[in-house]
């Protein structure tokens, strides 16, 4: 017996001609080393964004999502393929390097309980794993076949070539043992098992003539794969942690990029130019896994809208059309961005020996996917940037091609004109309101800044609070426990304007600018520092776009505010209600901002029952469908986002839905209404539902 | 074509009836806070000159207001709606100047102004809607006088006039120059400016003239006319009140219910 410090294994055996190895490796790299580079080509065509800044954070970003793959393993199915996939080919990658190591630059690592323990047992297992991950991929896509997937021949292909590596390693390594009587053979077992079948079935030189034709072939398989992988979606792989290394790390709610309009010539985006290589680079790290789509609310209740698709038609126009898209000078041939000579071809541009003189196509409507209908039907929930693996900004490239409708073209729908013309005009979108900002005060004794000294924070009523009539009660409830916890509080009244979220995302970034700066300037004229609102959406402006304008402040959502008061003992609830409550997460407090406890603390202490979850809740919440100017846009009855989401509650068995948002209040209220049917179903506001708690009681009542 | 269109700023007519006041004693309404918009009449008649343009060609849209420095922004937006030019003559203190002397401003400044083919004003205003200025325009310009209009067309060398009527509409052709006043249709919504115009607007000239500049006597101009006064200003009283009739039968209840409706609206 040999000693086990002695273990190895002979490399090539059967194999020679090795040289024609070495030559074929030269195309291989070629080809492989050009796919990568056209692509950074191609994305350093989009416009600078800092996105190397806080390398610390971002590593733990790239550990967590790349390597620890935590957002993939939020579909254990999925999850667990591919990291099984994955893992498996780091290890045979790492495996194929220590043989290269030791062939070609005579290392000799290959050797002892190395060899034995890592490079035969620990490398045959995970080949089995990757054999077992393609099976349960296969058997997804093609048993199951869920919708979100895209499926293309590339994709099968994929599989397939994956599955015949490891399965061609397994024979060539099992010929190999068997062929040789390798004394180790029993440290790789799936080799070995190979082995035995082959002693059972051929001969010694038939082992040799298969091992033989086998290797060739896995070579050239292998070659061709690496050859062909930039130019398909494993080029994921590389732009995958690039892109999580890259990602926004501000909250989701700070997503939206800012204008500067004294410097910008084309305001919003209608070609691949006007986006940032972060964008560019966004297209090219989808793997297509269709989770964005999947959780789309759009999508979902069976609008066109399709965040993947606007991805991945946006990829395949920048990579099949590079020359229009880019508006470079065109040639013929495909554009790999390296500065040929300029030929203009078409007569109606400008003869000019700039290579960037034409003008790049135009991408509104240029795919299905980027349809102004669809571009239209987005909420801005942000669920699709949740659920992407890879951290693709889907959401904010929406808000720059409707930007782009409606600062460059005016074309967006007649009832979101409305809501913009009217906050234009009156600083808030409801137009033909006959409500007033006092309206809701009525009885109430509430200060205006302006008429106080005293106050410690300021209450923003945000439009929605004021002049929606439902709206009003859930902010005279929140007042009213301002006040009975003694919170030295006033309000803007009449100078409040709105916040101006619904011009921002509906697109008029102008308009959003010109309302935020009114605000900041009003609220630093009453040096305001602490600022407690009812609505997510002013909670998020206020929080991260208020700031650059120079709007500082402490910006606290009701229910903060409210659940520590409660904390705090300065409000005390008595028995709550006998009722099921569920929570409805607005998305801009939740998923984009990362409140998600505060108001579950309202809920719980609103009732003596434990309150029930709907099964999308907390950060994969389902949007209201009210957000991103979409609570002004009559949807289609029978494709409605609040009706899905009210259902949703309904089949909770919840008696109560509570909500955290003016939008959600009048959506989910709507909804719930056209579901219900004969149940008995309310939506109330978290601090009407403390309210209900903790509000003074006659005496007599306070025994029953 | 030349077309000039007369603008008015007032105050925003969308404004809640709760936070509508009037100061009798001057009688006029209250600013309060409610904005200053372009009468939407006023805006029906761009849009209509902007559409005609379009079709039309070759025409110039110059947009006129006599108002408080504040209309400024009236017609900063029409230039963003992409009129050619714009001219404001600045009223310096009469608050509600009658439709004679805001005639006869607007008069004054169309000929400073230059010559037109086409007057465009809008039907009434949303403020005070008189409707007098379309009619006494024309009269001190003393051109033709075509109201109700919602659109123009040009048809060898005259103008298509489509008006609204009582029974429906007619089309009148109308030898330019003429005054025409316009009403609103679903066709001459007015258009909302792209941002990029709106930026644009306001770095392009703005002629401002006052009252003396165009040869009116100010104190005069302020003392106004006296052709009619404003005896009162009051915001109407609504009085809601839920009656149910009585009845035994259904005839009954629908007799008594028709009894009702003949004493209170004096009807038949």
């Amino acid at each position: 017996m040999i000693s086990s410090a002695e273990a190895t294994r002979q490399i090539y055996w059967n194999i020679s001609h090795l040289w024609v190895m070495y030559v074929l490796l030269l195309p291989t790299a070629a080809s492989a080393g050009y796919g990568i580079y056209r692509h950074f080509s191609r994305w350093r065509r989009g416009l600078p964004t800092a996105r190397f800044d806080r390398p610390a954070e971002r590593g733990k970003l790239l550990f967590k999502h790349a390597v620890a793959q935590r957002r993939t393993a939020q579909n254990f199915y999925a999850g667990l393929f591919h990291r099984l996939i994955s893992y498996g080919f780091v290890i045979l990658t790492i495996a194929t390097t220590v043989v290269a190591l030791d062939a070609d630059l005579g290392t000799a690592i290959m050797r002892g309980k190395f060899y034995l323990y890592f490079q035969s047992f620990i490398v045959d297992i995970f080949g089995a794993l990757v054999m077992v991950g393609v099976g349960m991929a296969a058997a997804r896509r093609y048993l199951k076949r869920p919708q979100k997937l895209v499926y293309t021949d590339e994709a099968t292909l994929i599989l397939v070539v994956i599955f015949l590596l490891c399965l061609q390693g397994f024979l060539i390594e099992g010929w190999r043992i068997a062929a040789t009587n390798d004394p180790w053979g029993a440290w790789s077992p799936f080799g070995n098992l190979c082995a035995r079948a082959s002693r059972a079935l051929m001969s010694v030189e038939a082992m040799e003539w298969a091992h033989r034709g086998t290797w060739w072939f896995h070579l050239v398989v292998s070659f061709g794969f690496i050859a062909w992988l930039p130019y398909t979606k494993m080029m994921h792989i590389i732009t995958a942690p690039l892109n999580i290394y890259t990602a926004n790390l501000a909250p989701l709610g700070a997503s939206l990029k800012n204008i500067d309009f004294e410097q910008t010539e084309s305001f919003g985006v209608n070609s691949l130019k006007g986006f940032t290589w972060k964008d560019l680079l966004d297209f090219d790290a989808c793997t297509e896994c269709g989770r964005c789509t999947a959780v789309c609310p759009a999508h979902t209740v069976g609008k066109e809208l399709s965040p993947r698709d606007i991805v991945l038609q946006l990829r395949d126009l920048m990579h099949e059309h590079p020359r229009d898209a880019f508006g470079l000078a065109s040639t013929i041939g495909t554009a790999n961005g390296n500065g040929q000579p300029a030929s203009i071809t078409p007569a109606d541009h400008e003869p000019t020996t700039d290579k960037e003189a034409r003008k790049p196509l135009p991408i509104i409507g240029a795919v299905p996917a980027t349809s102004p209908a669809a571009l239209w039907q987005c909420t801005t929930c942000a669920a699709c940037m949740e659920a992407c693996p890879v951290f693709i900004e889907q959401m904010p490239k929406i808000v720059d091609m409707r930007r782009y409708l409606v600062m460059e073209e005016a074309e967006f729908p007649d009832s979101m004109q409305s809501a913009i013309m009217s906050l234009e005009k009156r600083g808030h979108p409801y137009s033909g309101t006959q409500a007033t900002r006092l309206d809701w005060t009525e009885g109430l004794n509430v200060k205006h800044l302006s008429e106080t000294k005293e106050a410690e924070v300021l209450l923003w009523v945000g439009c929605g609070g004021a002049l929606i009539e439902r709206n009003q009660r859930v902010t005279r409830a929140t007042a009213q426990l301002l006040e009975q916890a003694g919170v030295r509080f006033a309000i803007m009244g009449r100078e409040e304007k709105c916040s101006g979220d619904p011009a921002r995302r509906i697109g008029n970034e102008f308009l959003f600018e010109t309302l935020a700066k009114e605000n900041v300037g009003n609220l630093n004229k009453y040096q305001v520092k602490k600022v407690i609102t009812a609505c997510p959406h002013c909670f998020n402006t206020f929080k991260h776009e208020y700031p650059q304008y120079g709007g500082k402040f402490e910006v606290y959502h009701h229910s903060e505010y409210l659940a520590r008061l409660v904390a705090e003992g300065k409000l005390k609830p008595l028995v709550g209600l006998d009722k099921k409550i569920t929570f409805h997460d607005p998305c801009y407090l939740g998923r984009q901002n990362g409140v998600y406890d505060a108001p579950r603390e309202l809920v719980q202490i609103s009732s003596r029952q434990s309150s029930i979850e709907m099964e999308r809740s907390r950060n994969k919440s389902f949007c209201c469908g009210g957000g991103g100017g979409m609570s002004f846009v009559d949807e289609p009855a029978d494709q409605r986002v609040n009706q899905e989401r009210a259902q949703e509650a309904i089949d909770t068995g919840a008696d109560i839905l509570a909500v955290g948002c003016p939008f959600c209040m009048t959506m989910m209220e709507d909804g719930i209404n056209a579901r219900k049917g004969e149940r008995d179903v309310k939506v109330l506001d978290v601090s009407e539902l403390l309210w209900e708690a903790a509000k003074p009681r006659p005496l007599e009542n306070s025994t029953s | 074509m030349n077309i000039l269109v007369c603008l008015k700023q007032i105050l925003d007519p969308e404004i809640p009836a709760r936070d509508f006041r009037v100061v009798a004693a001057k009688r006029e309404a209250e600013r309060g806070s409610a904005s200053l918009v372009t009468n939407i009449f006023c805006e029906n008649a761009l849009e209509t000159a902007l559409q005609f343009r379009e079709r039309a060609g070759g025409t110039k849209i110059t947009v006129l207001s006599y108002g408080q420095p504040s209309a400024e922004d009236s017609l900063r937006k029409a230039l963003a709606m992409k009129a050619d030019a714009a001219a404001l003559v600045v009223n310096d203190g009469n608050t509600n100047p009658d439709p004679l002397t805001v005639a006869r401003v607007l008069a004054a400044a169309n000929a400073k102004l230059g010559t037109f083919d086409l007057i465009m004003v809008g039907r009434e205003a949303g403020d005070w809607g008189a409707g007098q200025t379309g009619g006494l325009l024309a009269e001190m310009l003393e051109l033709p006088c075509v109201s109700f209009v919602d659109s123009i067309e040009s048809v060898g060398g005259k103008l298509h006039l489509k008006r609204q009527t009582d029974t429906g509409w007619e089309t009148l052709a109308a030898e330019p120059p003429v005054v025409v006043t316009v009403t609103n249709d679903e066709h001459n919504v007015p258009r909302i400016p792209k941002v990029r115009d709106v930026m644009m607007s306001y770095r392009q000239p703005l002629t401002q003239w006052t009252l003396d500049e165009l040869g009116i006597n100010a104190d005069e101009a302020r003392a106004g006319n006296t052709y009619y006064d404003v005896a009162e200003l009051a915001i109407p009283q609504k009085e809601t009140r839920c009656e149910f009739v009585s009845g035994d039968t259904l005839d009954e209840k629908v007799e008594a219910f028709a009894r009702r409706i003949i004493e209170v609206t004096g009807a038949m």
